[in-house]
């Protein structure tokens, strides 16, 4: 299985840190209000682990913002939450005192600037590091579950995962979500050539 | 793609045409932020020609967006070659554009979804990073989730509302009393209940009318409600001439008080009902529970219990309380009527 060494790993903690650090700076701006985001725990797991985890043994619904990056490396990102967290949350940003019980067209589309917001920060902060070009698409928002949203039954590939746990405040509300990157054994092996050019970069 | 069978010039012709016919702004920017492209449909909406704009910058055109969440957007994808998608929801109208004359002299702009987009040159041009800023109109969209909203708030204050009183319905009281019950249960705290019956409604409403029936049920409704202040009580038209009272966290003593509070306030109300076998105005009994819930109780025993609370009120004479488990001859004294 696919491990980072502890400074590897501490790296990348760091640099999501600092990632979601300006994407929730990004969102203060716009709802007037102090939002923080920080990223307490990153692991890799199969996208059958990750699956299971998010939709418990319910197997509830997943709301998922997803964007694809090519370039220094390939890898389709998303930002999810159980459905009813994503409600809190656009909710909360928004303002909104009435909600339905699901997302309107109107907050699918914030919720997937949030999504968008989050997304390109972190990988920003990647592909510094990596000093390459990194295009990134426009975000997607999807509903369903998370065999869904993670296509966890395509056995052909060979991936891992890696999960950021996101924790989000707004509001005095504390919301978790996660962020996870699908990433092909060469976009993982790509990954950590970066950060340990990153690392030797830092310490010379 | 546009088909490359004809010419250059054809092609070039082609795609300007097609820009002029698209129905949503766009605009391209150089790596420096300036201004390259700008469609018709941002001519008419901004009310400004592109040779107007041809060349500026777009913190010289937008001082106002400097920093702000397009312009980042903008440096990141002429940085990063990162798409954003700007929500209308989460950024009022950020950019200055009108529907038509009118709309721009009061200032109402168009409700915008605005995406940002790098651009791919080809490799062998001698460009450098662009991007596009896609602007669409969606005013039509917001205007419709607002009836939408606006609507399901309208149905769903309806829903809870009894039709001749206004106050809290059977339906509300249902689903107030679940929230509260288990609330109480959790926190091992007292719940009270008290279940309130008109006396001898049907003799008001054979002698006075229905007419006079129905105002004097909204009377009794309006002053019920004026004794419970706290955000979580709740006065509900239970059925006919009978309501209910619930009063999460109240001990016994509270809820008599309570009980005795509207006893009182009815009477004052001093509303005439000469044919009441009680007092010559009108007057109601009251039946009270109040219980800690536990695992083994259920909503309907504590229902059961308020109303046999307040069929022990009317055996004893009527205008008066009775706390379910006093005994029958303890029931609290009818006042002097």
């Amino acid at each position: 299985m696919f491990q980072l060494d502890e400074l590897q790993h501490d790296a990348l903690v760091e640099l999501f840190n600092q990632g979601v650090g300006q994407a929730a700076a990004a969102m203060s701006q716009i709802v007037h209000e102090e939002v923080t985001m920080s990223v307490p725990l990153i692991t890799f797991q199969s996208r059958a682990e990750v699956a299971q985890e998010l939709g418990g043994p319910e197997a509830r619904r997943i709301c998922a913002v997803t964007q694809t990056y090519q370039g220094a490396f390939n890898t389709e990102a998303m930002l999810m939450f159980p459905e009813e967290k994503s409600l809190e949350i656009v909710r909360l940003m928004v303002g909104q005192s009435v909600t339905m019980e699901e997302l309107s067209e109107m907050e699918q589309e914030a919720m997937s600037e949030i999504g968008n917001i989050i997304l390109n920060s972190c990988m920003s902060t990647l592909a510094n590091i990596a000093g390459k070009e990194l295009h990134g698409s426009l975000p997607i928002y999807r509903i369903g579950t998370s065999d869904q949203i993670l296509g966890s039954s395509d056995n052909q590939w060979s991936g891992m995962v890696l999960t950021l746990k996101i924790d989000f405040n707004i509001e005095k509300h504390e919301i978790n979500g996660y962020v996870a990157f699908l990433l092909d054994t060469t976009a993982l092996h790509d990954l950590q050539a970066y950060l340990q050019q990153y690392l030797s970069g830092l310490m010379p | 793609m546009i088909a490359s069978d004809s010419s250059l010039e054809v092609q070039l012709a082609l795609l300007n045409s097609v820009l002029k016919a698209a129905r949503v702004g766009m605009i391209v920017l150089d790596s420096q932020e300036r201004v390259v492209l700008w469609n018709q449909w941002m001519e008419q909406h901004a009310f400004c020609s592109s040779e107007s704009v041809f060349g500026k910058s777009f913190v010289e055109l937008y001082p106002e967006l400097t920093n702000g969440r397009a312009h980042n957007a903008i440096k990141g994808a002429l940085k990063d070659n990162f798409a954003s998608l700007i929500s209308q929801t989460l950024n009022k109208a950020p950019f200055p554009l009108f529907a038509n004359a009118d709309d721009r002299l009061v200032g109402t702009r168009i409700q915008q979804a605005v995406q940002v987009m790098p651009i791919d040159l080809p490799s062998h041009l001698p460009l450098q990073q662009h991007c596009l800023i896609q602007i669409t109109d969606v005013s039509m969209a917001v205007a419709r989730e607002k009836q939408l909203r606006d609507l399901a708030m309208e149905l769903q204050g309806q829903i809870f509302a009894d039709g001749l009183t206004g106050i809290p319905n059977r339906r509300r009281f249902d689903e107030h009393m679940e929230g509260e019950f288990r609330r109480a249960k959790r926190a091992s705290t007292p719940l009270s209940l008290i279940m309130i019956d008109v006396d001898s409604f049907k003799d008001y409403n054979d002698n006075y009318g229905h007419q006079k029936g129905d105002e004097c049920l909204i009377l009794i409704a309006a002053a019920l409600s004026r004794i419970l202040g706290r955000p979580c009580d709740l006065v509900a038209r239970y059925g006919g001439e009978e309501f209910m009272a619930v009063l999460p966290n109240t001990n016994a003593d509270g809820a008599l008080v309570f009980a005795e509070s509207m006893r009182n306030e009815i009477a004052s109300l001093a509303i005439e009902h000469a044919y009441s076998k009680v007092a010559p105005h009108v007057t109601i009994s009251l039946g009270v529970i109040t219980q800690i819930p536990s695992h083994n109780t259920a909503i309907p025993h504590l229902i059961g219990a308020a109303d046999r609370a307040l069929y022990q009120a009317k055996r004893n004479g009527r205008n008066c309380v009775v706390v379910h488990g006093d005994k029958p001859k303890t029931a609290a004294s009818p006042a002097a009527a």
